[in-house]
């Protein structure tokens, strides 16, 4: 019964196959969970840090903060894309390298120069797999980005901003809008886009301001541009484990198929042996008798 | 009582009522009181206090807000001293 046993062990190993991604499903799970609380606690600063900036900014403050500089034709701008440093998450970095090609494209094709940063083992490897040259690389933000982190990579950047050596910064992440929806997603953090002013509420109160408005908005800009790296950083370890997730409950539901349709057919073969021995066992007694 | 929160970038460190706040704003302490006029102020590095025996915290950096008795500490560095 030689192709019973090979069954056999097909249907061993797929077993421990799905033993492992099973696991890997419920590490994600737990792994997302706390990555989703992370997004969620670090809402109300960037909710605080907007409300005051709109209440301070005004459109012709612009000129005198350097943060604010509209470029009139850029010419070099720099793209930090932030990928995973672990791969079997599906589709997931490859998504975020498809963003951040598409992006640098259009740039070049304007005749823009863009240095590319990149976070993470994923995106690292595939732009040395492409030969192209990177201004920076990390790997070691882990699955709990700090707001230092996010100060490390964005500092310099302020500063070529600053000094005119840069007319733009974007950054490449994984929005986290849910579980489920999580796409890769290009912002601009520099120049900076104040948020927007609402209406009403407390937008257009006077409040005393110490040392003064634009001494408060210089502060504050440069921590406005470090928390929306803080938050893509946050989100794309949410959007890694989700993805992580999917692609390990995917990888056991199809484990448990094959599961199925290997026993059925390890089954069918027993039978077929089992009754094949019978009839030959009836054969030959009937010839012993005749 | 003042409704007081101190929020990081990471988490919100504190959140509930005091009846008075003392701040290291950046040229010196700064005291808050029921009624304070709308105020925002840049914050150096120091010791924040709520109440007169309540929590402490450390901070560095940051703003404060005031408005309608309503504070909120934002800073880039705090933790519970």
């Amino acid at each position: 019964m030689a192709k019973g046993r090979e069954l056999k062990g097909r249907i061993r190993s797929v077993e421990n196959t799905r033993k492992i991604t099973r696991t890997m499903e419920m590490v994600a799970t737990s792994k997302m969970k706390r990555a989703q609380d992370r997004v969620v606690a670090a809402r109300p600063y960037a909710q605080a840090l907007s409300d005051v900036i709109s209440s301070l900014y005004s459109p012709d403050l612009a000129e005198r903060f350097p943060l604010l500089r509209q470029p009139v034709k850029p010419e070099r701008v720099a793209l930090v894309l932030l990928t995973s440093n672990r791969g079997l998450a599906g589709a997931f970095n490859a998504n975020l390298i498809k963003e951040a090609r598409a992006r640098i494209t259009e740039l070049e094709g304007r005749g823009v120069k863009v240095d590319v940063h990149v976070v993470g083992k994923k995106g690292l490897g595939y732009f040395k797999y492409v030969g192209r040259a990177l201004a920076t690389q990390r790997t070691e933000i882990t699955d709990r980005p700090t707001a230092a982190d996010a100060a490390e990579i964005v500092e310099q950047l302020m500063v070529d901003y600053v000094a005119g050596r840069l007319d733009g910064v974007y950054v490449v992440y994984s929005k986290f809008n849910s579980v489920l929806n999580t796409p890769p997603t290009t912002d601009q953090v520099l120049p900076v886009t104040p948020p927007s002013k609402k209406d009403g509420a407390s937008a257009q109160r006077d409040y005393l301001l110490f040392p003064s408005g634009e001494a408060i908005l210089s502060e504050l800009l440069p921590s406005y541009v470090r928390n929306a790296v803080y938050r893509a950083l946050v989100e794309t370890v949410a959007g890694e484990q989700a993805a992580r997730r999917t692609a390990m409950k995917n990888a056991t539901d199809n484990a448990g198929d094959m599961l199925n349709v290997l026993r059925r057919t390890y089954n069918r073969a027993r039978q077929a042996q089992i009754t094949q021995e019978i009839a030959e066992i009836v054969g030959g007694a009937a010839a012993l008798q005749g | 009582m003042l409704t007081v929160s101190i929020i990081s970038p990471e988490a919100v460190l504190f959140e509930g009522t005091a009846e008075s706040v003392v701040a290291p704003a950046f040229d010196g302490e700064v005291g808050i009181l029921t009624g304070h006029a709308p105020m925002v102020t840049l914050l150096g590095r120091g010791e924040l206090r709520l109440g007169t025996n309540g929590n402490r915290f450390e901070v560095e950096g940051g703003f404060l807000q005031v408005l309608d008795d309503v504070v909120r500490v934002v800073t880039e560095r705090a933790r519970p001293a």
